[in-house]
């Protein structure tokens, strides 16, 4: 499979770096500029134009800086929440002289955070300018280290993955935040998620099986992956809501009112794929593009792995018997590893990976990089080349 | 410490502990003494000195004993090695990435072996050992340390408390916890 592979290829340094760790580097939602966490306890700022530091944010945080995150779909301000060993998070904010177009949406005024505690605490941008915040929800359902936290893509939906090894989903129902679903099939600690794009779709050849595959997505929406200390990526589909439409037309018919949470919420979310087994130490953070639809992982054996996902053609099945259920059978996929790059900050752990829109000279419309954050304080920008 | 969870271990005779000096002191020995004497020709004449510099020496798990042989048990003033809390026959140190030719990744396993099997403080053993050779051993080296299998009770709780990047890097940052460590360190030579 790795006869036409693409070539990662090192685009360049962000400089200078940080001369400690640095944990995460979470690209702008809009602007082509990065922010990237380190146990330094700054958030140093660079640019994704020519990979220079714009600036430090410092003195906010008494301990290393674990985490940071965009606030999305603002216009004119940039701001920023990080999140620190010192068990505060930050929030800063920066008025761009050259304010673009937002739209002006409902979501993107949540904020989740996550702790060592087990909790998670989902906070409302009251956005009255005066940095006020409101608790939304407190879940402490986690047994563990609550290790990461993600929004869904479009639905107000959270994902959480930790230390006790699940992942669960929670969405709001009757302004109640609540669990939906629970999965226990990682055999370590979850240490990262991310959503699917809505719009990306699987790499093949016939177009009329791509159309057949979005449909089917249709139905369940944006799919999960997950990495993990037990040194897997994987990812996770929710069972189309018609599937659990019978048990709760069941219920239903029972007549029998219900005081506790309405089945209805709960959500079954099944393993959809395992990827190639690539890394040989834990994997510490996973990135699918919502543009290619790629996935990238990155983890303490210092490896980058590209993976691509395409479209088995189904083979015509000569026994006539089940003709009926085989036109309704989901269609395959399978995952292919595109690009390994080993060492590919040295001797040192990745400990983050990400995917950005290309902003320097020579990038074509469209294009994409990805952004790994390591143990030495180094961030790399790598190209995918054809 | 508020109660000696084990007022009474085994302690080993440090004299006995293995070392590298004692089979050193041996060859040393059988070497005649015209011979010990005269300084070695090649390193001073070496020209590529460059090259030499950037070679490390290799290190073995003698080495990695002695780095932690001396750390203080944090309820007695009694080192891990004399404890035989750590020994060198639970040292082991093997290429990272077997399948990558030429990865300098090395990792170095530790078994460490609690006095008593119920030892609250083996996390905090477990983490001195681990900030111990992380500190001393060049980056390439990726540590693990871990409980012996079946010497104590909650040895896989233990281990994943050890193995989490993100716990030990914060403990790192716990003044208090760093103080217990530190005083652990103090008999490190």
């Amino acid at each position: 499979m790795l006869t036409m592979a693409p070539n990662l290829t090192l685009l360049s340094d962000l400089t200078p770096p940080s001369l400690e760790r640095t944990w995460l580097t979470a690209p702008h939602p809009t602007l082509p500029l990065v922010a990237t966490c380190s146990s330094d306890k700054t958030v140093r700022v660079y640019s994704l134009t020519n990979f220079k530091l714009l600036s430090t944010i410092t003195g906010g945080h008494k301990r290393s800086v674990r985490t940071c995150a965009w606030k999305p779909h603002v216009q004119g301000e940039s701001v920023l929440a990080t999140g620190s060993f010192d068990a505060t998070v930050g929030i800063w904010r920066r008025w761009d002289s050259y304010g673009r177009v937002g739209v002006m949406v409902a979501v993107g005024m949540l904020l989740a955070t996550c702790a060592r505690d087990k909790s998670i605490w989902i906070w409302e941008d009251l956005d009255d300018g005066d940095n006020n915040f409101e608790t939304v929800a407190v879940m402490q359902e986690h047994g563990g280290d609550v290790k990461c936290v993600s929004w869904h893509p479009v639905e107000e939906c959270l994902a959480s993955g930790g230390y006790d090894d699940t992942i669960r989903l929670w969405r709001e129902d009757l302004d109640d935040w609540g669990q939906v679903a629970c999965i226990k099939k990682h055999e370590g600690t979850v240490w990262a998620l991310d959503w699917e794009g809505p719009e990306t779709t699987p790499h093949s050849s016939e177009q009329s099986l791509q159309a057949q595959w979005r449909e089917q997505r249709a139905l369940s929406g944006p799919r999960l992956v997950s990495c993990s200390d037990d040194r897997t990526v994987r990812i996770w589909r929710r069972l189309p809501k018609e599937s659990a439409l019978p048990s709760t037309l069941s219920s239903a018919a029972t007549g029998i009112p219900s005081i506790i949470r309405p089945t209805g919420t709960d959500e079954t979310w099944e393993e959809d794929a395992v990827l190639p087994q690539s890394h040989a130490l834990v994997v510490y953070s996973v990135a699918w593009s919502h543009k290619s639809g790629l996935l990238a992982s990155v983890g303490a054996d210092g490896r980058i792995v590209v993976y691509e996902e395409r479209l088995v053609a189904s083979t015509p099945d000569t026994d006539a018997m089940d003709t009926e259920s085989e036109s309704r059978a989901p269609l395959k996929t399978e995952w292919v590893i595109l690009a390994v790059v080993n060492g590919a900050h040295g001797i040192y752990e990745i400990n983050h990976v990400a995917w950005a829109k290309r902003a320097d000279r020579g990038s074509s419309d469209g294009e994409e990089v990805l952004i790994t954050t390591a143990d030495d304080g180094s961030v790399k920008v790598w190209t995918l080349q054809p | 410490m508020a109660e000696m969870q084990n007022s009474n271990p085994t302690i080993l005779n440090v004299a006995d502990l293995p070392t590298r000096n004692r089979a050193a002191q041996k060859t040393r020995d059988s070497i005649p003494e015209i011979f010990a004497a005269t300084p070695d020709l090649v390193d001073f004449l070496s020209s590529d000195s460059e090259d030499d510099d950037l070679l490390e020496e290799p290190i073995d798990e003698q080495e990695i004993y002695d780095l932690i042989k001396y750390i203080s048990d944090p309820e007695h003033p009694i080192s891990l090695g004399e404890l035989a809390v750590v020994s060198l026959p639970d040292i082991s140190i093997k290429p990272t990435l077997p399948d990558v030719i030429g990865s300098p990744l090395q990792t170095v396993t530790v078994l460490i072996t609690p006095t008593i099997t119920h030892c609250s403080l083996a996390t905090v053993i477990g983490l001195g050992v681990r900030v111990r050779l992380e500190q001393s051993l060049p980056p390439r080296f990726r540590v693990d340390v871990r409980i012996k299998e079946g010497t104590h009770s909650t040895g896989d709780e233990v281990n994943k408390q050890l193995g989490d990047k993100e716990r030990v890097a914060a403990a790192l940052e716990n003044g208090a916890l760093m103080q217990v460590i530190a005083k652990m360190m103090e008999t490190c030579r």
